[in-house]
This record gives C-alpha cells, sequence and structure tokens, in this order.
C-alpha cells in the first residue's frame, strides 16, 4: 500500500507498481470532459424530476386563479387571462371553508399537548425504568404498527357509537391523550436513549421524583424530538380524512379535509362547473402546511431522518 | 423483592398508565371485539347472531369482489412500491451531489408531500381530465390523439392512483430517509473503488447500493403496508369505480362496513387481511436476512 500514489477522490487511478503507471496523453482532459458530462446529464436529470413534481404544484395556482370556462377550455390557459382573486373568496362565501379549517386546527390543538405529554411518559417508561414485562409490552407496542387501521376502525367506530360520541371530536382526539401513535412513542424513546443516564441520576441524587426529572430535566433537552412529534401530529390530524369522515356528521363541524372533498360534489346555488373553486379549496388547505414546513424546517427534515433511521 | 426493584415497577407502570388504557381501550378490547363480531352476523340495529364460521366461508366463496379486490391490492402494490422505493432511491443519488442548487431542487421534490391527500387527489382529477385537463392536452400536443380516459377509464384508474401517488411521496419521507443513508456510507468506499478502476455507474452498482440495502428493505416493507392498505386516494377520486377497477380490498372491507352495515362481515374481512399482512411482513424480514448488507458485520 506505502507504494501507491496519493489519489484524489473521483480520480481513476491505475493500481499496478509504480513503474507500471503510464499516463496516456489527453486523459486527464477526457476525465474532465466526462466529468462535465456528468453534471450535464445530472442537471438534465433534475430538471426532468423538477417538472414533474413543479407543474402540479404550479397549476393549482394557475388553475385556481381562472373562470371556469378557461379552465373547460379544450386547449389549456397556462396562464389565466386576468386572475380571478374572486375565486378565493367565493371558497368561503359558498361553503363555510374558515370554519372547517378552524375545525381542523382545533383538533390539532387539542392533540398537540396530548401527544406530548403522553407519548413522552410511555417513551421514558420504556427507556429509563426497569419493570417487570417491559419487553412483552415493547414487542406489543411495536407490533401494533402491522395491523391494519381498519381491523380496528370498525370495533372502535362501534364503541364510539355505543357511547355517543358521534359528531362530537372525541373519537378523534382520545387516542392522542392515551399514548399517541405506536411510532410517536418509539421515537421518542429513541431520543431519550441518547441522554445520558447521568443528568438523571444527578438529579435523583439531589432529591428529585421521576416526574420531576422527566418534566425539568429530560424534556427540555427533548426539544428537536418533541417539536418533531407536533409536526407529525399536525400533519396527521390535518390530512385525515376517513376518521372525521365517519365520525362527523354535521356539516359544520366538518373538517377542511372532509368539507374540501364534500364541496365536491355538494348542492349549492351555484350549478356552474366548480374545478377553479375546488383548486382554490386545496390550495388554501395546503398553505398552512407550507407555512409549517417554513418555519419549522430543520426539525422537519432532522425528524423524518431521526425517526426513518433508527428504526 | 427488592425496595430498588418495587420502585422501578411503581413508576413504569404509572408511566405506562395512559398508554395501557389506550391499548388495551382502543387496540386490543376493539381488536377482539371484532373477532367475536367475526363470528356472526351484526347490521347494528339488532343484536349480533351467532354464524360459527360462515363469514370467513363465504368470503371464499360467495363474494365476488373478494378475489377481485385482492387481485387489484396486489397489482396496486406490486407496481406501485418498486416505482416508489427505487424512484426516491435515484432522486436521493442525484440529490447527494455537490452541484450547486442542488437545496432548491431538493425542496421542490419534497414540496408535493406537504399537499393534503384530498387536495393532491383533487388536483389530480382535474389535471388527468379526459377532455380539459393539462395532461391530455400535452399528449395530444405530442401527437397522441387518442389519449387515456385516466380516471374515468376502468383500465387506466389504478395508474391514475399510481402517478398520484408517486407525485406525492417521491420526494418526500423515502427520500429524505435515503439521503441520510446515503450521507451514512464513508467516502474512502469510493476512494477505493476509483483506485480499482470503478466508474461512476459501477460506483453506484457496488458500493451504493448494496449499502443502501438496510434502507431500502425498510422503505419496502413499510411501502407494501401502506399500499396494501391503501384506499383513500381511490376513495375520494372514484369510490372504487368505475366499474369498480379501484374497489381495493380496504375499501371493500370499508363499504360492507358502512354502506352497507354488514359488520360481522367487515369484521372478518378485516381479520383475513391483517393476517395477510402480517404474514407478508414476516416474509420480507426472512428473505431479508440474505438480501440486506449490514455494514460492520
Amino acid at each position: 500500500m506505502a507504494m501507491m500514489p496519493p489519489s484524489t477522490p473521483g480520480t481513476p487511478t491505475v493500481a499496478v507498481a509504480p513503474q507500471a503507471i503510464i499516463i496516456e496523453p489527453g486523459s486527464t482532459s477526457s476525465i474532465r470532459q466526462r466529468r462535465t458530462g456528468g453534471k450535464i446529464l445530472s442537471y438534465a436529470l433534475l430538471t426532468f424530476a423538477g417538472l414533474f413534481f413543479a407543474i402540479p404544484l404550479l397549476w393549482t395556482i394557475s388553475s385556481s386563479l381562472q373562470t371556469w370556462q378557461e379552465l373547460r377550455s379544450y386547449v389549456p390557459h397556462f396562464l389565466p387571462e386576468m386572475p380571478q382573486w374572486n375565486n378565493y373568496i367565493q371558497v368561503f362565501t359558498l361553503v363555510p371553508f374558515a370554519r372547517w379549517m378552524l375545525n381542523s386546527l382545533t383538533i390539532v390543538l387539542i392533540n398537540i399537548p396530548g401527544t406530548i405529554l403522553t407519548a413522552t411518559l410511555t417513551a421514558y417508561a420504556f427507556a429509563r425504568f426497569n419493570f417487570v414485562g417491559k419487553n412483552v409490552w415493547f414487542v406489543l407496542l411495536l407490533s401494533t404498527m402491522m395491523i391494519p387501521a381498519i381491523v380496528t376502525f370498525i370495533p372502535q367506530y362501534l364503541l364510539f357509537f355505543n357511547l355517543k360520541f358521534i359528531d362530537t371530536y372525541i373519537p378523534l382526539t382520545i387516542g392522542s391523550w392515551l399514548g399517541g401513535s405506536a411510532f410517536m412513542v418509539f421515537l421518542l424513546r429513541q431520543f431519550i436513549m441518547t441522554i445520558p443516564r447521568e443528568l438523571d441520576e444527578a438529579a435523583i441524587v439531589d432529591g428529585a421524583n421521576p416526574l420531576r426529572i422527566l418534566f425539568s430535566v429530560i424534556m427540555p433537552l427533548m426539544k428537536p424530538a418533541l417539536i418533531t412529534v407536533a409536526i407529525l401530529q399536525f400533519l396527521a390530524d390535518w390530512n385525515d380524512f376517513f376518521g372525521p369522515f365517519i365520525y362527523i356528521n354535521t356539516m359544520l363541524k366538518y373538517t377542511a379535509a372532509v368539507g374540501l372533498r364534500t364541496f365536491q360534489t355538494m348542492a349549492l346555488e351555484i350549478t356552474d362547473p366548480r374545478d377553479h373553486l375546488l383548486m382554490a379549496g386545496a390550495a388554501i388547505m395546503t398553505i398552512p402546511v407550507l407555512i409549517l414546513f417554513a418555519v419549522a424546517q430543520r426539525y422537519f427534515v432532522s425528524g423524518v431522518v431521526m425517526s426513518g433511521l433508527k428504526l | 423483592m427488592s425496595p430498588a426493584q418495587r420502585r422501578q415497577n411503581l413508576y413504569g407502570y404509572l408511566f405506562l398508565t395512559p398508554w395501557l388504557i389506550g391499548f388495551f381501550g382502543l387496540f386490543i378490547g376493539p381488536g377482539l371485539y371484532s373477532f367475536y363480531l367475526s363470528f356472526t352476523k351484526y347490521d347494528v340495529i339488532s343484536a349480533p347472531i351467532f354464524v360459527a364460521t360462515r363469514n370467513y366461508v363465504d368470503m371464499f366463496t360467495k363474494d365476488d369482489l373478494f378475489w377481485s379486490s385482492l387481485a387489484r391490492t396486489g397489482y396496486y402494490a406490486i407496481v406501485s412500491v418498486p416505482l416508489s422505493v427505487f424512484g426516491s432511491m435515484f432522486l436521493a443519488i442525484l440529490l447527494n451531489s455537490k452541484l450547486r442548487g442542488i437545496t432548491i431542487f431538493r425542496t421542490l421534490f419534497f414540496m408535493p408531500s406537504l399537499v393534503p391527500l384530498v387536495a393532491s387527489v383533487i388536483l389530480f382529477k382535474i389535471l388527468l381530465n379526459s377532455d380539459f385537463g393539462l395532461v391530455n392536452a400535452g399528449l395530444r400536443g405530442l401527437g397522441i390523439q387518442d389519449p387515456p380516459g385516466w380516471f374515468a377509464d376502468s383500465r387506466w384508474s389504478i395508474p391514475s392512483l399510481i402517478l398520484v401517488r408517486l407525485w406525492g411521496s417521491l420526494g418526500g419521507t423515502q427520500m429524505i430517509i435515503f439521503l441520510a443513508g446515503l450521507q451514512g456510507i464513508p467516502t474512502e468506499l469510493y476512494d477505493a473503488a476509483s483506485i480499482d478502476g470503478a466508474g461512476a455507474w459501477q460506483r453506484t452498482r457496488h458500493v451504493t447500493i448494496p449499502l443502501l440495502t438496510p434502507t431500502i428493505f425498510f422503505n419496502t416493507v413499510l411501502g407494501v403496508i401502506g399500499a396494501l392498505q391503501t384506499f383513500a386516494a381511490a376513495f375520494i377520486a372514484t369510490e372504487g369505480g368505475p366499474n369498480f377497477s379501484t374497489w381495493f380490498f380496504a375499501l371493500h372491507i370499508w363499504k360492507q362496513a358502512f354502506d352497507y352495515f354488514n359488520m360481522g362481515y367487515a369484521a372478518a374481512l378485516a381479520w383475513f387481511f391483517a393476517l395477510v399482512i402480517v404474514a407478508l411482513t414476516l416474509v420480507q424480514m426472512r428473505l431479508s436476512r440474505r438480501m440486506v448488507f449490514y455494514m460492520g458485520e
């Protein structure tokens, strides 16, 4: 190995006895050409993929600002003749879209503290205490992730039906106050395990009880993980369709997701095609998620990585 | 039991209490109840009638939609999971280069995964409208006289759903997980491969992909579980149509339960379905022992 010439990464070098290294004339320029060629190819592929993702996004905005006649023309208009900002107002006046968004937000705001509190308690128990039966419970927790939601959905519906919880937000929020999802518990447990145990032990010496240790020593250190969980909870609730669809009957209690879906077909005083309004609704519903992403981008990506890699 | 151990038990179960209530109240309890229901005929209004294994026999022998919805679900999973896993991997490899402007591409690729499903399904229904949709206008512009009817055509409805899914997920979580996996590959390995004369393709083939197998495996297992359960997009876009072409197995369970109120039969279907998914997951885990390479072993 000692005889091998130092090589720069990415430069093909012939690994034989030093005398035998023959550098062909012009080979360095061919490498450079190949690299430029590779770069062009990379950019071409990136642009191609970028168009695949960008066109529908741009079309959402453009079509939401068109009239339905424009949107229904055989030759599409890439840009609206005259931006119809009124479409966005109509979404709020034809259907109670603001109310639906507020309902979604209500559910989110009930669920985030619930998950943060109860999933953290569960995660801390699995990360720090050595109680009897711990491994069995942990395997049970993880195996709940494999069971299709539809299996428990039917009996849960019957349960809430018999408890007269239909048309309330209880079925949509109770789970987050009872440990949240298995996935979030797992994510938080993994994070707690990276916090040195010495911190807990020092607090015990100071006479703090476990609850106090969790709240005043551990949880402040868990900020990135807790923000991740809050984001995941927001997305889950904001996007959830079947939960509110089956449990909520009153139109004014709909969430934005259910409302937008209903808006496709519901009877309104206008009978014109409403594709342009649906697109405006889709855009309105996406905006809060984009804002959240912009604000919490750092945690977003690290949270995804954290949740994915350690499983 | 030592006092220390007793303390561990006390606090362990104390902290676990909310989750235990949820686990028994919302998961085990309802799960067992649905297992019981699967042996009954139950329409919610009158009390369940015990019918022994009749639901399980009926699904295999009398239900026309059972096998066809199972086959459709399989078709959807077999096409969408490899496209989605390898598509995300490909995008991640592209993004892993140190080219200028790469973060703009990364953000752009990620953005569709933030669009709520209901919104993206509605968007694609309009994009893929057979007469006025942007996609068919483009296809006609390319000289294709008779472009597909997409959601309105029973041969194209599943490909349309796959397209929605790929758009909304290729650049999302999966891709980010692949990117993190790529960043964990030591650069020495690439240097060593280069010294041995490996070009870009060979480095990808013999270094990158083998070291990404744990990530590929992880994404495939989750992808299969997700794809088999899919029906939200089908429900929102076409409600199983046209001509039952997007009538997936999970949608079949849903319709039996909440449209026809055959709760007992739906519970039997759901239990059969759970068994299939668990079995497939275990098979994948078994296969992975031969195919997944873990660094440091």
